[in-house]
């Protein structure tokens, strides 16, 4: 076997790259036209791959003892989860595009707003395909923290599930007044150096967003489309902030954690004051799993988070497409919702609207027992900002890196 | 080596075993006590109970990887024993320096696209390749250092006295090479056991081995859910070699 | 004849199994990185290339990984060495040749988790500290792990590394029978230091050169470790990598192509150099 040979397979194995992604058109078209009764027959007996983040033991019961069997139990439909983030399930549909195959590997995918923006980018989902859940009709598709993600439309490519809040989390024993601004938060950092700092992934850059709303002077400011304008006014002063506050973070700002699991952990063993997290009934969470000490708190500051939702996506070369909507109709029933918020299950917010609701419903969800460790819902609302669009995060992200973790 | 020496060294190497065995029985860590405040069974029992088909994905792992270091050992010892004795020996084994320039996940990443044209996406047979790629190429190289003069002049000694190269393995190559050998082959099985990218990438999570079931907890917030997961990642392996003591730690009186 | 056959089709074997994959791979990422494939690709552009060749950062990177390797390995290997010289029949017999085995069967994964408890501010030896009056406060406690220095990242993979030393070097000090060259040289009048740094140490080390490099290239590519255990601001190369592979641009990811294909470079001739070194050598014994 000469080299010319080994040379030559693997140019003609490359060339195949050359194949276009584009799925059957007409399958799309037939399931659009049929109705649910005909979709549910179609998804009987199927096999489901579901792509989804496992790394809490909660939600991972959720899935696995109360979802999986109900769907089997009701739909016939075996319900296969595996583990996948955003980057991963993006580069699986990429890969998968790009070869050219005709029935992808992961059907259904648990997302949030910057896997829906990439997946769109690829035209890696099936769509739209929401509107005809039944369940659909009780979706408070006109809250924009629901029916708009990262000043998209979801265009029913993609079914909302669930809806969190950023909070910060905090102990109630060491801090008793968590800072409530900017002004306030670099004077904690100065009385207390080392104690604060935020990581590089999504919740960070989630909290970077909620300050440059600030700075830009509230929510209306940066709504809409990228302006590039806004943002080379606004970004600047951000990072003086963040110049200005750096020497008092956490290894006075040498470095900064690669996610939000190793600041939870500090925070858990007290080098940190603070950590964060995008779902803000976490501190429930992590107080019942004996993480977090009985005296932290969550809390939103008067700055205001960010509020988003997350979805569930189809894959658009997918072979079991019926089987995923039904799997997502039952997701959002009512039933699924309630159990999914009670603090002691899951505590993940409703995407369900309350006055779309069957009385009976309306009701249960309203006398769901309270959290205990996390701020209430109702009174974070009037603070909740609306996720911005997707540049401005790919900017935020391109500059934290170069301004001040390697400036 | 004086008895302190070696019970030092023991007591070292234990430490780690035993911090984790602690940490995944606890709850509530505060600083800066040395132990948990609390302990309890309920972590091990969260895991444990709640996941249905791990005692599937532990046979399904055991067989993976005994598959993957039985023919990765077996074959890489054979190729090595010829790339040895070539004249050419050192070009040859440069080559099998290349498939650990990228670590795993990279690598699968470049050769997804390829298992995929090839048919072999999520699929046991393809996770099996994909492990086979990183680690018979080890195999070659640590065997590289073993083969010497000695063993050839055995070998040719063998053939004088009429044996044949059957013969000259089974009887006398495989018996001095046995520590090796053993070596190799944990060493392998190790590779594939807590090989988690690639088998992750290309298996597309459809190959469930223990290791992809536990591993996300390892990366997560809850210290003691992951001390518990390293616990179950390490315990196998641990096992393997208990069972294997008296192969593996055979004297040799050549 | 039938020998014949078994060295060709050996080498075959490794062949396909070896070098296949790398250069299917490293095409791949070349021409990713060149923007002729991809989802995303555009057509023939340099613009990923001078992204990566221009970015300070990228070269520190390398530079970093190499440091962090070479320091590690140096110290994993000073520390099997003295252990097998001082008791070379320890770990092939006996108690403590089982105890070696344990530390193997911890992975990256499990190691990095362990060092970031142990060694981290909150961790395990800071509270031990504490508890013996060395430190008041948690901020007292040095900074070993998300450090500029890769403190942490190398006291890792040492702990991942000695044993496995510890074992080859017993191992081939079987093989090569070295303890009879050492009875030689003693009885030819060699003192203890030269017994073992003029026979022990080179034959060791000159045998075991192929096993040593490649630990050091797993060193230099390693990834959980780092991650975890290591700081953003100076990275390892596989990290930065992988970062840039997940970026929320995806136009952004043929840079991480770029980088598989420089680092893949700068092995391959770090591997030339060894080559040739190892040459010289050989023509000089």
């Amino acid at each position: 076997m000469t080299r010319p040979t080994f040379f030559s397979l693997v140019l003609a194995l490359l060339l195949s790259a050359c194949g276009d992604g584009t799925a059957p058109e007409t399958a799309q078209e037939a399931l659009s036209q049929m109705s649910w009764p005909e979709i549910e027959a179609e998804a009987r007996g199927a096999t489901l791959t579901h792509m989804m983040w496992t790394g809490d033991p909660l939600i991972n019961d959720y899935m696995q003892s109360y979802v999986k069997p109900e769907v089997k139990q009701r739909y016939g439909i075996e319900l296969n989860i595996v583990s996948g983030q955003g980057s991963t399930i993006v580069q699986t549909m990429m890969a998968e595009l790009q070869a050219g195959k005709t029935d992808s590997e992961v059907d259904m995918m648990w997302i949030n707003g910057e896997t829906f923006y990439q997946l769109r980018q690829i035209k890696g989902l099936h769509g739209p395909w929401t509107e005809q859940l039944p369940n659909a009709q009780f979706i408070d598709l006109d809250n924009p923290f629901i029916g708009v993600d990262f000043q998209q439309p979801v265009d029913g490519y993609e079914c909302p599930w669930g809806n969190v809040q950023m909070a910060i989390i905090y102990d109630t024993l060491r801090t008793p007044n968590p800072p409530q601004n900017r002004a306030e938060l670099l004077a904690y950092a100065k009385a207390h150096p080392g104690t604060f700092t935020i990581d590089t992934r999504f919740t960070g850059l989630t909290f970077l967003k909620a300050l440059l709303i600030d700075i830009a002077g509230g929510q209306k400011a940066l709504a809409g489309g990228f302006d590039e304008a806004k943002y080379g006014q606004y970004a600047p002063q951000l990072w003086d902030y963040l110049r200005e506050l750096k020497p008092y973070l956490w290894k006075e700002g040498q470095s900064f954690p690669e996610g939000v699991a190793p600041m939870h952990q500090m925070f858990a063993n007290g080098e940190l004051h603070f950590t964060m997290s995008n779902n803000d009934c976490e501190v429930d969470n992590k107080i019942m799993q004996g993480v977090f000490p009985e005296t932290a708190r969550g809390y939103v500051w008067e700055l205001g988070t960010i509020q988003n939702s997350h979805y569930l996506g189809i894959a658009k070369h997918s072979a079991h497409k019926a089987a995923a909507m039904v799997v997502a109709n039952f997701m959002i029933s009512p039933e699924a919702q309630y159990r999914k918020m009670d603090p002691a299950v899951w505590g993940d917010g409703t995407v369900l609207s309350l006055d779309k609701l069957p009385e009976d419903w309306a009701g249960k969800f309203r006398n769901l027992p309270n959290r205990q460790y996390a701020p209430n819902r109702e009174a974070i609302q009037d603070k909740a900002l609306m996720e911005l669009a997707p540049e401005y995060m790919i900017r935020l992200a391109e500059d934290f890196r170069k301004e001040i973790i390697e400036g | 080596m004086s008895r302190l020496t070696k019970i030092v060294l023991i007591g070292l190497i234990l430490f780690p075993f035993a911090f984790l065995l602690m940490l995944s029985l606890g709850r509530q860590w505060p600083y800066p006590v040395l132990l948990p405040e609390q302990w309890s069974l309920s972590n091990w029992q969260v895991v444990l109970g709640g996941s249905e088909g791990l005692g599937n994905s532990v046979l399904l792992s055991v067989l993976l990887s005994l598959s993957v270091a039985t023919l990765s050992t077996g074959l890489s010892f054979w190729v090595s024993r010829h790339i040895a004795y070539h004249p050419k020996r050192e070009a040859w084994l440069s080559l099998a320096y290349f498939p650990y320039v990228f670590a795993p996940v990279i690598l699968a990443a470049c050769l997804q696209f390829f298992f995929i044209v090839g048919g072999l996406y999520g699929t046991f047979g393809g996770v099996l390749l994909a492990q086979l790629f990183i680690t018979f190429p080890y195999g070659v190289i640590f065997f590289s250092s073993f083969w010497n003069e000695r063993l050839r002049s055995m070998e040719e000694l063998v053939k004088t006295l009429g044996g044949s190269t059957r013969q000259a393995y089974a009887k006398v190559l495989v018996p001095v090479a046995k520590g090796a050998l053993m070596t190799c082959f944990f060493q392998l099985f190790l590779i594939s056991w807590f090989e988690y990218g690639l088998t992750n990438l290309i298996g597309v999570g459809k190959v469930p081995t223990l290791t992809l079931r536990v591993f996300q907890y390892v990366n997560e917030a809850n210290v003691f859910l992951a001390a518990l997961a390293s616990c179950l990642l390490i315990m196998p392996p641990v096992i393997l070699l208990w069972l294997n003591r008296q192969v593996v730690f055979q004297e040799r009186n050549i | 004849m039938q020998e014949r056959w078994a060295a060709y089709s050996s080498r075959s074997l490794f062949v396909w199994l070896a070098a296949v994959p790398i250069v299917a791979g490293v095409s791949y990422a070349l021409l990713y990185s060149l923007g002729l494939i991809g989802i995303m690709a555009e057509g023939l552009t340099l613009v990923h290339w001078q992204e990566v060749l221009t970015d300070t950062a990228f070269w520190r990177t390398l530079g970093f990984s190499l440091f962090v390797a070479a320091v590690s390995i140096l110290l994993s290997l000073l520390l099997a060495l003295a252990l097998v010289l001082r008791a070379p029949q320890a770990f092939t017999r006996g108690t403590l040749s089982f105890f070696i085995y344990l530390p193997l069967s911890i992975p990256a994964i499990v190691m990095a988790f362990f060092i970031f408890q142990l060694l981290g501010k909150g961790g395990w030896l800071s509270r031990l500290s504490y508890q013996l009056g060395l430190i008041s406060a948690l901020e007292q406690f040095p900074d070993w792990v998300n450090d500029n220095y890769g403190i942490g990242i190398i006291v890792a993979h040492v702990i991942m590394a000695t044993p496995f030393f510890t074992i080859f070097f017993a191992n081939l000090y079987q093989n090569e029978r070295l303890g009879e060259y050492l009875q030689l040289a003693a009885t030819l009048g060699a003192k203890k230091r030269q017994r073992i740094f003029r026979v022990a140490v080179p034959v060791l080390l000159r045998r075991g050169l192929a096993t040593v490099f490649l630990y050091f290239m797993f060193v230099m590519g390693s990834y959980e470790i780092p991650l975890l255990v290591g700081s953003q601001s100076v990275q390892m190369v596989s990290v930065r990598t992988i970062q840039r592979l997940q970026r929320y641009n995806l136009g952004d990811i043929p840079e991480a192509y770029a980088i598989s294909v420089a680092y893949t470079v700068m092995v391959v001739i770090l591997l030339g150099g060894l080559l040739w070194y190892n040459r010289k050598q050989m023509g000089r014994a």
